[in-house]
């Protein structure tokens, strides 16, 4: 079942799929789903990629439920002011752990998601199951090694500059008043709370975005 | 009007979308059930509810978990929002209001909004203070809206002990409110020795109950009145 669902997401439009083991790691209410597929877009977050995460996710539900699995799709975060009840649940289950789980990238430094392909440049969604699907080898640690570009161009000093590991996954690495109040900052100049230099500053990934513009 | 044939399948359409917990599907029932003139009404709860009602079984049974449970809800809601504004009264013989939240120190708020949303569904007025609300404040918004009934959740022991004194404080004030509680570490011992009128261990059993509290408070007040005149 992985590889049909695979090659459905990957032909959609998804970048990267990935397949983890969540078991024991999920709350109460979503115990009974032990499976995580983390989908991966790398593109520009902007409404057409929440859309086409949106799009993947939905494939991937109606795949399992043809063949009668039971599921709970998390969407991009980006895309959670549906006021609805399955949203209450979406806070339960982060993307990344999907993700570092699935064996899609570790959490680098400046706390993103990073993939050897794509660096931090992935938007994802999560579709969590009972389907009994093979799953990858997860990260355990981090692996950005003595690279500290992000820490050294971070514009509010925000990051730490420690590493994250699966042992010990609640490390500061970010000092979030400090990435807020300069995101604050941004917005009053320009109107919009942007500033991302902690991704495109990281090595991981870079060609990707020259090959596309291109 | 539609014939019983294209009635029947509509109603059933509707259900199984609930069931299934089927968005896009419950859109569709709920615009067909227009266009053929079908009882607003009739659709809601002869189609909607009843999915629900089925639902209810369904995770009673264990069959269905809490991410069907609220996924049957949403799809619920999508073919309530197309239905509702074509409906003139929801008339269940019985009307009030309710004021509903979850106590302080507690965010714990899925088994509040399956209530409330029997709640709406039977066409009550819900006032939802939501999750963590101040105690005091479920009694400012009873003598605010004067709504019938008042419905407490909690989700942890700890918090639960709060109820106890929402329930003191409003008896104390109008010994005619009906109050009801929920959530999972309250039984109906516990209910009743707060002096609690309802206890509901599920959404299911909160409407019913509500629905017998308030006709039996409208009674006793026609009766007062009866006897006053």
């Amino acid at each position: 079942m992985n590889d049909i669902i695979e090659k459905a997401l990957l032909k959609a439009g998804a970048d990267i799929v990935g397949f983890a083991d969540v078991k024991n790691i999920l709350k109460p209410e979503i115990a009974h789903l032990e499976r995580a597929i983390s989908i991966g877009v790398c593109k520009n977050l902007n409404e057409n990629t929440v859309r086409l995460l949106d799009s993947l996710k939905k494939k991937a539900v109606l795949m399992l439920k043809k063949e009668g699995y039971r599921y709970l799709s998390i969407p991009p975060d980006s895309d959670r002011a549906k006021d609805s009840f399955i949203s209450n649940l979406y806070p339960l289950f982060p993307h990344k752990i999907a993700a570092t789980s699935a064996g899609v990238g570790w959490i680098g430094k400046n706390g993103l998601l990073i993939n050897p392909e794509f660096g931090p440049r992935l938007s994802l969604a999560t579709v969590l199951t009972n389907a009994p699907l093979e799953t990858s080898k997860p990260y355990e640690k981090s692996m950005c090694g003595n690279c500290s570009l992000c820490v050294e161009y971070c514009p509010s000093d925000a990051i730490t500059g420690k590493e994250w590991s699966r042992e010990n996954p609640f490390v500061d690495l970010i000092n979030l008043q400090n990435c807020k109040d300069h995101k604050e900052g941004t917005r009053s100049f320009n109107g919009k709370p942007n500033c991302g230099f902690c991704i495109t500053i990281c090595p991981y990934g870079r060609k990707q975005i020259k090959s596309q513009s291109a | 009007m539609a014939t019983e044939e294209k009635t029947k399948e509509i109603l059933d359409k509707l259900k199984n979308a609930v069931i299934q917990y089927d968005e896009d599907t419950a859109k569709e029932g709920a615009e067909e059930a227009l266009k053929e003139e079908l009882n607003p009404n009739d659709a809601i709860f002869n189609g909607l509810v009843s999915g629900m009602e089925e639902v209810g079984r369904l995770f009673e049974a264990q069959e269905y978990f809490v991410p069907e449970l609220l996924m049957c809800a949403d799809a619920l809601y999508v073919g309530l929002d197309i239905l509702k504004p074509h409906v003139n009264q929801l008339d269940l013989g019985v009307k009030g209001s309710v004021v509903i939240g979850t106590v302080e120190g507690d965010v714990h708020d899925i088994g509040k909004n399956i209530v409330k949303m029997m709640f709406d569904v039977a066409g009550f007025e819900v006032y939802d203070l939501g999750k963590d609300v101040p105690l005091d404040k479920f009694i400012e918004e009873q003598i605010k809206t004067d709504s019938d009934l008042v419905c407490l959740s909690a989700m942890m022991t700890t918090t639960m002990v709060g109820m106890k004194k929402v329930i003191d404080d409003l008896k104390a004030k109008n010994p005619d409110i009906k109050i009801m509680i929920g959530g999972a570490p309250v039984s109906q011992d516990i209910a009743e020795k707060w002096g609690a009128d309802g206890y509901a261990g599920d959404a299911n059993n909160a409407l019913k109950d509500a629905i017998n509290m308030i006709s039996s408070l409208k009674k006793m007040k026609e009766d007062a009145e009866r006897k006053n005149s």
